[in-house]
């Protein structure tokens, strides 16, 4: 098979893993080698559907002996199926990245033959590429489930990402929809990544040229809308991994509608809303002290389309406001809505000098029209329909961003947004 | 008014900068030559420029205001706007007074107006860092041409010198006519007045062809979003973009 055709394929295969970022690695170039990693991480274009390419993102194989529902490579499912050899994904890699088209690989695989077999693919390509090629540059790889802990291990050492799919966010959907997989069978190599990324990185502190372990850190992915998990489900799961696993990352993955299963839900269209909910959920999670109980319970499991979630819980918990700018902790500041971490930052630099105004806040960068309602300047209070959360709803949903009778039509940016160049100052890589 | 009209160059404006500092006259702006145009009311003083001074200007405000502020300055300057020697001018009268907090001042009119501008020569930058595409034109000789908004191939040469430490390249600024060149040793920036024109081989078109492909394929067609994609690619960069120029 040409390598045309093979790339057609398996990038095609590649494409439902939305994780492209390649940030949190500062890897160097070593002398007469190529590439190295930007710790801010860089994309190098957009896809049509506006997502960033950062990453050549490729499967191995789409050849699997698992016959999951939701993927669209089950062994049932008929379409072309191919296999690069690590070498073609090598010589693909450094062409590219030479080109400038790509900051790195992200190598994912179906299971060919047994979790063994592939894990050991995708150690000798990243391996070929590290000391054959002389690459330097971001790599993110997949750890197989089920695969001896010794080949996940080995392969930690030269890569600058890892990760594995939970995909499901509850055990019930997995028996559902996954039966050949386990619950255990995911969550071990996680654990064992995080473990040893927690040696290595002890080891560094006494010998500064110990090698580096994962250093950007796993990431896992859940998919949205193909089991009747709830959002507050998912979002618990989403902090268990951060607070248990030290996750970097978890991404979230509107079901795209592959295929017609008797276990599948028929959409119209991706949930693209509810996953632009669950993302501004997990920055409120990572990088502004919130809790999933504070977001959502049992009684209110999923979040309000017309409002975001933290707009949502501001008018849940109207006895905190209004909060005072120039007096606040940042801690405050942070859980007003109109004020991101960059803004809250710059108030408390900002009112060190001098008194903040309404004016000076505009100024700062800090979203009026949603944060008038919430906070006093200087004593003064601007929220023209006074204290009242009903009216403050109606004021914050006259204007929604998202046509009301279709919210699946448009894909917020938020999280793409965050990949430019100041995700390094707010920290969210 | 008094208006101080210097070379368009670096040092030339750091000496004006010197000089409205130092001597009396205090100029209402500084306007580089290239965008100069007499009026009856402006009284225009041209300034030479001179290496010592411009020295001065750029160790003081590395020492007395912040490394910070240097960039700002230099990111300004690059930025090539008519406004910006006259922006760079109101923020260093503020920063030589404040020291390193000028930059904590951001309700300030004059500081927001350095910031803002400094931020766009920033994120160009790290745009075309990710946009910049090279092609094989020789045996180990990669050429990209670009078209950016601000003069910036300076900011992005040390980033490929360090990544493509092993190959020979040229980043060609087409609308300034200015290259910078990497010889795997060093990089230097040079003018470059021709148009290259690139007749690439066969190694080249199959790689141009494979990541068309691969750009095709990532893409989920039911997620289409032409006006997302322009938001953070806009269509003026496209013309050198392997994946979007028509060929």
């Amino acid at each position: 098979m040409e390598i045309l055709d093979k790339l057609t394929i398996l990038a095609d295969a590649a494409k439902y893993d939305v994780s492209c970022s390649s940030s949190g690695s500062s890897r160097k170039n070593k002398e007469g080698g190529i590439g190295n990693a930007a710790i801010s991480g860089i994309c190098h274009s957009w896809s049509d559907d506006g997502r960033c390419i950062s990453l050549l993102k490729i499967l191995l194989t789409n050849y699997c002996i698992y016959n999951c529902a939701y993927c669209v490579n089950r062994s049932s499912n008929d379409l072309p199926r191919a296999a690069f050899t690590p070498d073609e994904v090598a010589q693909l890699t450094i062409n590219f990245y030479r080109r400038n088209y790509i900051e790195g690989l992200f190598l994912s695989s179906a299971i060919m033959k047994d979790p063994n077999h592939t894990m050991e693919l995708l150690l000798t390509t990243v391996k070929l590429l590290r000391n054959e090629h002389r690459f330097n540059g971001y790599i993110h790889v997949k750890a197989i489930p089920g695969a001896d802990s010794r080949l996940i291990y080995e392969t930690g050492k030269y890569v600058d990402r890892m990760s594995v799919n939970i995909e499901l966010p509850s055990s019930g959907g997995l028996k559902l929809l996954a039966p050949q997989k386990k619950k255990e069978e995911i969550i071990k190599p996680m654990s064992l990544i995080t473990r040893q990324m927690k040696q290595h990185k002890e080891e560094k502190k006494i010998f500064k040229s110990s090698p580096s372990f994962v250093p950007a850190g796993q990431s896992t992915q859940l998919i949205v809308g193909a089991t009747a998990d709830h959002d507050y489900q998912i979002l618990k799961l989403s902090e268990g991994l951060y607070n248990r696993f030290q996750l970097k990352r978890v991404y979230y993955s509107a079901y795209v509608p592959i295929g017609i299963h008797p276990q599948l839900p028929t959409l119209a269209s991706p949930p693209t809303l509810r996953e632009h909910r669950l993302y501004q959920a997990d920055w409120l999670l990572r990088f502004y002290g919130f809790q999933a109980t504070e977001l959502l319970d049992e009684v209110q499991p999923n979040f309000d389309t017309l409002l975001d979630p933290k707009c949502d819980w501001a008018l849940r918990n109207m006895h905190l406001f209004p909060i005072e700018i120039n007096k606040a902790e940042i801690e405050m500041l942070l859980r007003i809505p109109g004020i991101g971490v960059q803004s809250a930052r710059r108030i408390v630099a900002a009112r060190r000098m001098a008194p903040i105004s309404y004016d000076g806040l505009k100024k700062i960068g800090v979203v009026m029209k949603r944060a008038r309602y919430f906070i006093t300047c200087q004593g003064k209070y601007y929220g023209e329909v006074g204290l009242q959360e009903r009216l403050i709803r109606q004021c914050l949903i006259s204007k929604p961003i998202l046509v009301q009778n279709k919210p699946e039509e448009k894909q917020l940016s938020l999280f793409d947004v965050y990949q430019l160049k100041e995700s390094i100052i707010t920290g969210e890589l | 008014m008094i208006i101080f009209v210097y070379d368009n160059s670096f040092e030339g404006l750091l000496t004006a900068i010197y000089e409205a500092y130092y001597t009396d006259i205090k100029p209402r702006a500084i306007v580089s030559d290239e965008y100069y145009e007499p009026n009856l009311i402006d009284n225009r003083i041209y300034i030479e420029s001179d290496i010592t001074k411009s020295n001065k200007v750029y160790e003081a405000i590395k020492k007395k205001i912040s490394q910070d502020a240097l960039r700002h300055v230099y990111h300004v300057f690059l930025s090539e706007l008519k406004e910006a020697p006259t922006v760079i001018y109101k923020y260093l009268l503020i920063a030589f007074r404040m020291g390193y907090q000028v930059d904590f001042l951001l309700t300030n009119q004059h500081v927001l107006n350095m910031h803002k501008i400094s931020k766009k020569v920033s994120r160009e930058k790290h745009r075309m860092l990710g946009l910049t595409r090279f092609q094989l034109i020789k045996e180990d000789f990669y050429y990209a041409p670009i078209e950016p908004d601000y003069h910036i191939i300076g900011l992005l040469a040390p980033h490929f010198a360090n990544r493509m430490a092993d190959q020979h390249w040229m980043i060609h600024d087409v609308k300034r006519g200015a290259a910078a060149v990497y010889d795997k040793k060093e990089w230097f920036l040079t003018e470059v007045d021709m148009k290259l024109q690139a007749s690439v081989g066969a190694e080249e078109e199959l790689y141009q062809e494979l990541w068309k492909t691969y750009f095709k394929s990532i893409s989920i067609s039911e997620r289409r979003n032409p006006k997302l994609q322009k938001n953070f690619m806009p269509t003026r960069y496209w013309k050198f973009l392997t994946e979007k120029k028509q060929s």
